[in-house]
């Protein structure tokens, strides 16, 4: 059996069945980013934050993006080379085009990379700051030393977990910062399992709470079970009532209860939770999203109740690199305040000195771009500037400030390294000038803190899962074309043919991936 | 489509030729989004810096389309299929922003209830 | 495949003599023949759908009987931990009732009914008819088989899970399904994230088999099988193709995105000012819009409706001709027909929305769309009952079948159209009528149609009819349950019955005392009405059991076909040998005729296949390989 039409074109469609397929697939890949795209317009114009125009490096994109245009190019000569049966310029020409995939994905991963681990904080007055967090010496790590950690410390006294919900990373992580804490966590009261008896002071261990589930979920299904034959009892004893005839089950309901004396012999003592005390009290360190914090009592997301003191625990940061107002300035204007005034009015100018300095050196010079545009451009008929200064030249002070400020004001010497424009600030640089401030911010401040990751907005949102999702074409578009670089050559030497059209399919691919991206980079970068 | 070997390498040129006006376009594309001297509009961004950037990718995408996956030279059946994704697309994206953009204000009836 | 397939323009011999014998693995298991792969994911599918239907059963309990135990016959299935986890004293309670709704809706419509359709009889059926050997992408083919039950265990994997099964709906709306499951630590073990991993995949499973379908219907029809002389099956195939080709993908972005949403905590769906942190443990940035995800999903919704249904008014449409013995009526208004159901199926969706504060400009324009699409629906549904019109009717079990899913599928789609207008649609929405206008449409409408299939193609797939008896047994009771469970959805839907009340209104019924409490009184009055329909559900699930007996049944005692044309039908499946083996075709197949000739003026018998050599002195012209673009 064959199937016909693998790679001659079938004459009255003039189609071969792959030429078909690849194009029914990128109609289908169309609808795929289309859905993509159509959320990206949605959210931006749905946004109630202010949208971050232009807020990417421009130039690993630009990279990026010429990367990709020569790789189109040179995918096709690969596909002319077979024609013309040049397996050499063959190989040339596909193997750049798998190096500019690698190029890409590496300043992908570079440009990722940064993010992850660029710290942003949103403050519950709008205020956001961006920068890198200090080490927090109450925060201990597997290796005895402090890391950088955004996290809630809360002076545990006594911890409950939920025996059929409790994690067990968390739990080992516990028990590591407890030993860190030089305490114990010991079992508060005597337990009995089946058989066996655990004493008050059973130190906590993954396995002991394991074998309380165990017995936990044993004792739940027999008294279910027992539960259930009784209720049944019951419903089968009321229907056979005379004083029930006719009624229907809704009318009876009320009436129908499991009698506990009569299964009181059945019943095992289920734990569903089990608590330990710690002692001393010691200082334990949540992620802020893992905890709902209280001041007395707080909770984790896996249902563990922790009875402590909550701690000081602030965001620290040991370098901002920015501060944006954008946000504060829409709040305010919504609700009809001077921008100028509320940022004024913010915790963080009234707080730290050095951001304060910032803000007036940024409104000064905003003036001073405000008086340069009126120059140049003049006013229309309403006497209105015809150009004034962005919001984010207004209210964003970014690192590239920070660091024009250092030359104007602080008479420093510093310029702008191009490994900066793909990795962001470098303190090193200019730690000595204090260029960029330092600062505690306390927690109940906190509206959202994270890096840039999905999480932080959905612009960031939208611009992973884009590009993640347009990266992974990229792999298999290489792994492809991959193929026939590196296994092509025996069907080149026995049908050439067939090679080429592979390849003409694969490029297709490729060409269309290039395609999303020429509309990825103006979209996410420089819109 | 271009099979004889003389036509392969005339169409080799036009994939160089191609490659060289998509470098341009981008350059040109960064340039009026990052130049302030060339910037269209008003200062900063607006929807002319955005029309002016997607007209310039549509170019670009449409060189692609048209020369590098050979749609200059196509069976009719991949318009249809192609063009008629396309046109799904366009409906949908139109049809949700003018939902979006479309929507009821309700302020609560006027019977003095609190909401 | 070799080299030679490059000239293989025109013939394929029976050329089996040089190709091993493949074992028991390659032939059964993970094979690439479609008739093979057809009937895996037939099996499968039923499979799910008992499962399904199983899920129903036990809401149905939880609907008639709120304050009793689940009985024993229903219960057995769970362990014991599982029921302690899942069953308040042996009751179902409200998230137990969730869980199995959402996994009802999702398992019948993703899991059975689409790949019975279109997987199954889509895959069996299509190359036969278009006289093809296979599909142009054996392992593809193959591929997309594995992926779907790879996604379908995946989603089902979760109800044994401490999150449990998804638990939101079968739509998944955010913000609701993102944070279902909040309090599972590892987001990658939750019922809600497993759900959309499992959609994710099965979007995936049904891109490739809908790039094969269309692949094989474009480019490996039989010599003259001109568009216009493909069966309507083929047509519907076609269409059906295209829909998850384009429909799918703004799913799979929605769900990709709410993936990330519920993984990477972006908000995507969630908007600002839902949680702030002293409210709860979600950290969320807000931002997003819950009404995007609803666009994206309906956007894939709408044009699924007709995924579900063209398979099964394809396969009557088979059946209708074949057993009236007369062409089918309007067989090129059913194409065009189609095309268009299909083309605007993709423009109607935010009919489901109407409830979301939609303006009164676009609202008018889905609700236009809608009233449009109504019409090629009619012409479809029309064309098949003007087709039983002064035909010499054989009731075979299949066409006992297709003759009720007309007036059912009648049903499901007239009690629709109000549900089309917004001002009806506001007092609608949400309630059972809903619920009853669509499982009118999909189980007595869409299953019988299916059912019908069964019947019809049951002979060529095993050599051996099913029993007529047993059919009976089984048709006659399913009819009348089908019509005792959803006629009265539609009665308290119109009474404003709510369709996520996991207990049936009862908890409405204390304020009916109250004389000033009208709706109690209403839902007091409807109430009972849930028991008859519980009932007509369990007693339909005994009499589905004579199906299941027939199918297994039949293969070793059903009474053996007579030729490979036990219909007398004119298509070309039914020109292969019973069962086809691999390649399908034992002759050089053409086709010379359209799909439905029967009772020919002329002919020699009441039928003529296609593939039937016209006489010479014929005017009907002999198939070439043209040149001309189609």
């Amino acid at each position: 059996m064959e199937i016909p039409y693998i790679f001659t074109p079938r004459k009255d469609t003039g189609m071969c069945n792959s030429k078909i397929a690849i194009w029914l697939f990128l109609a289908s890949e169309v609808m795929l980013f289309g859905g993509f795209f159509s959320s990206y317009v949605y959210l931006r114009l749905g946004a109630d934050y202010p949208w971050p125009e232009r807020a990417l490096p421009v130039l690993p994109g630009l990279i990026n993006t010429f990367v990709l245009i020569f790789s189109s190019v040179t995918v096709v000569f690969a596909w002319a080379a077979l024609k013309l049966r040049k397996w050499g310029m063959f190989q040339l020409c596909m193997g750049i085009t798998i190096a500019c995939a690698a190029i890409f994905m590496g300043l992908k991963g570079i440009e990722y990379n940064v993010k992850w681990h660029h710290q942003a904080v949103r403050l519950t007055d709008y205020t956001i700051l961006e920068g890198h967090l200090d080490k927090d010496p109450k925060a201990i790590d597997a290796k005895g030393q402090p890391y950088e950690a955004d996290v809630i410390h809360v002076n545990a006294e006594k911890l409950t977990f939920s025996t059929v919900r409790f994690h067990k990373p968390w739990v080992e992580e516990i028990i590591r910062q407890a030993e860190a804490g030089k305490a114990t966590v010991a079992l508060a009261e005597e337990l009995s399992l089946q058989g066996q008896k655990l004493p008050a002071g059973t130190k906590l261990s993954v396995d002991l709470l394991e074998a309380i589930q165990k017995n936990h979920l044993k004792s739940r299904a027999n008294n279910a079970d027992v539960r259930t034959d009784a209720l049944r009892g019951e419903w089968v004893a009321a229907k056979a009532k005379a004083e029930n005839a006719g009624k229907q089950g809704w009318e009876m309901a009320p009436n129908i209860n499991i009698d506990p004396a009569k299964i009181a012999n059945s019943i095992m003592v289920e734990t569903p939770s089990v608590s330990f005390v710690v002692t001393p009290p010691t200082n334990l360190w949540f992620k802020h999203r893992d905890i709902k914090e209280g001041a007395d009592q707080s909770r984790l997301r896996d249902d563990t109740a922790i009875i402590g003191k909550l701690q000081d625990s602030p965001v620290a940061f040991h370098n901002l690199d920015a501060i944006d107002f954008r946000h504060v300035v829409m709040q305010a204007e919504k609700k009809g305040i001077d921008p100028v005034k509320a940022i004024e009015n913010t915790w963080l100018i009234k707080h730290s000195k050095e951001a304060k300095e910032a803000w007036e050196w940024n409104k000064a010079q905003t003036a001073r771009l405000e008086q340069e545009l009126l120059d140049k451009y003049g006013r229309d008929e309403n006497n209105q500037p015809k150009r004034v200064p962005t919001l984010t030249e207004r209210y964003r002070i970014g690192w590239k400030d920070f660091v024009a400020k250092a030359d104007g004001v602080d008479k420093g010497k510093e310029k702008i390294h191009t490994s900066e424009e793909f990795m962001g600030p470098n303190y090193e640089l200019r730690e000595p000038k204090h260029t960029f401030p330092h600062l505690h911010i306390p927690r109940e401040l906190v509206f959202l803190s994270g890096k840039f990751t999905p999480a932080w907005n959905t612009y960031y949102a939208i611009y992973f899962t884009m590009t993640f999702l347009h990266g992974l074409h990229v792999i298999g578009g290489a792994i492809v074309l991959g193929y026939y670089l590196f296994r092509g050559k025996k069907m080149y030497q026995s049908n050439p043919e067939w090679l080429a059209n592979r390849v003409e399919v694969g490029g297709l691919f490729w060409h269309f991936v290039d395609l999303v991206w020429i509309f990825l980079f103006p979209i996410l970068y420089l819109m | 489509m271009a099979d004889s070997p003389e036509q392969i390498k005339k169409s080799i040129k036009t994939y160089t030729f191609i490659g060289l006006v998509l470098f341009i376009f981008t350059g040109v594309t960064v340039a009026v989004a990052t130049v302030p001297a060339l910037d269209i509009g008003v200062h900063g961004f607006d929807h002319w810096d955005m029309i002016l950037g997607l007209l310039i990718a549509s170019f670009k995408a449409t060189l692609v389309g048209y020369i590098f996956m050979h749609l200059n030279h196509e069976k009719k059946a991949i318009y249809w299929i192609f063009f008629g994704a396309l046109v799904f697309f366009a409906f949908m994206i139109v049809l949700i922003m003018s939902a979006k953009s479309d929507p009821i204000h309700f302020n609560g009836f006027d019977l003095g209830l609190p909401f | 495949m070799s080299a030679h397939a490059a000239t293989a323009d025109h013939s394929h011999h029976d050329d089996h003599g040089h190709h091993h014998e493949p074992g028991f693995w390659q032939k059964y298991v993970f094979s690439t023949d479609h008739k093979v792969i057809g009937i895996q994911y037939g099996i499968t599918a039923m499979l799910f759908l008992l499962f399904g239907f199983y899920l129903m059963m036990v809401m149905r309990w939880s609907i008639a009987y709120p304050h009793e135990p689940l009985p024993g016959w229903m219960s057995w299935v769970f362990t014991d931990t599982w029921k302690a986890r899942w069953l308040q004293d042996g009751k179902v309670t409200g998230d137990t009732y969730n869980m199995f709704g959402a996994m009802h809706g999702t398992i019948m419509v993703f899991l059975g009914v689409v790949p019975l359709g279109f997987g199954a009889f889509g895959n069996y059926v299509t190359p036969l008819q278009i006289g093809a050997v296979d599909m142009a992408f054996p392992k593809l083919n193959m591929m997309s088989y594995w992926i779907y039950l790879l996604g379908g265990l995946i989603m089902c994997a979760s109800f044994f899970m401490e999150s449990g099964a998804a638990k939101s709906g079968w739509t998944n709306y955010s913000p609701l399904a993102g944070f279902a499951d909040g309090q599972i630590v590892n987001q990658w073990l939750a019922g809600q994230t497993q759900w959309l991993l499992g959609l994710v995949m099965l979007i995936t499973s049904s891109l490739l088999g809908s790039v094969n379908f269309v692949t094989t219907i474009i480019n490996l029809r039989a010599r003259g099988m001109t568009w216009m002389r493909m069966p309507f099956f083929v047509w519907a195939m076609l269409v059906t193709g295209f829909l998850l080709l384009l429909a799918f993908p703004p799913l799979e972005a929605a769900g990709i995105m709410q993936l990330v949403d519920r993984v990477f905590h972006s908000s995507f769906f969630m908007p600002s000012g839902l949680f702030t942190k002293s409210e709860g443990l979600a950290e969320l940035s807000g931002g997003g819009s819950p009404l995007l995800f609803q666009h994206l999903f309906w956007f894939l919704g709408h044009p699924e409706v007709y995924v579900l249904l063209l398979p099964a008014i394809a396969c009557v449409a088979e059946i209708i001709p074949a057993n009236t013995r007369r062409p089918m009526w309007g067989y090129k208004s059913m194409v065009y027909g189609v095309i268009v159901l299909g083309f605007l199926s993709f423009i109607v969706w935010a009919h489901h929305m109407y409830l979301t504060g939609m303006g009164p400009k676009i609202s008018t324009w889905f609700q236009i769309t809608t009233v449009l699409i109504s019409v090629p629906s009619v012409i479809l549904l029309t064309a098949l009952m003007i087709s039983l019109w002064g035909g010499s009717i054989r009731f075979t079990p299949a066409m006992i079948w297709a003759c009720a899913f007309i007036p059912m599928f009648g049903i499901g789609g007239l009690t629709g159209l109000p549900l089309a207008f917004n001002l009806v649609d506001l007092h609608l929405h949400d309630t059972y009528y809903v619920i009853g206008h669509f499982h009118y449409v999909v189980a007595p409408g869409i299953l019988f149609g299916l059912f019908g299939g069964v019947h019809h193609w049951y002979p060529k797939i095993t050599g051996r009819y099913l029993s007529k008896t047993l059919n009976h047994l089984h048709f006659w009771p399913t009819l009348v349950c089908m019509n005792f469970l959803f006629f009265p959805m539609l009665i308290q839907g119109m009474a404003g019955f709510h369709r996520r009340w996991y207990n049936g209104g009862d908890a409405y019924l204390a304020k009916a005392a109250d004389s000033a409490n009208v709706f109690g009184k209403t839902v007091a009055e409807y109430i009972d009405l849930n028991i008859t329909m519980s009932w007509a559900a369990w007693i339909m699930a005994a009499f589905q059991l004579p199906f299941i007996i027939n199918v297994f049944l039949s293969l070793r005692t059903g009474k053996k076909v007579e030729s490979d044309n036990p219909w007398n039908a004119t298509t070309l499946e039914w020109a292969t040998p019973t069962p086809p083996g691999h390649g399908n075709f034992t002759f050089d197949v053409a086709a010379y005729r359209g799909p439905y000739e029967y009772s020919q003026p002329g002919a020699d018998e009441d039928y003529s296949p296609q593939w039937e050599k016209p006489k010479t002195d014929s005017p009907v012209v002999a198939p070439q390989p043209t040149t001309a673009h189609h």
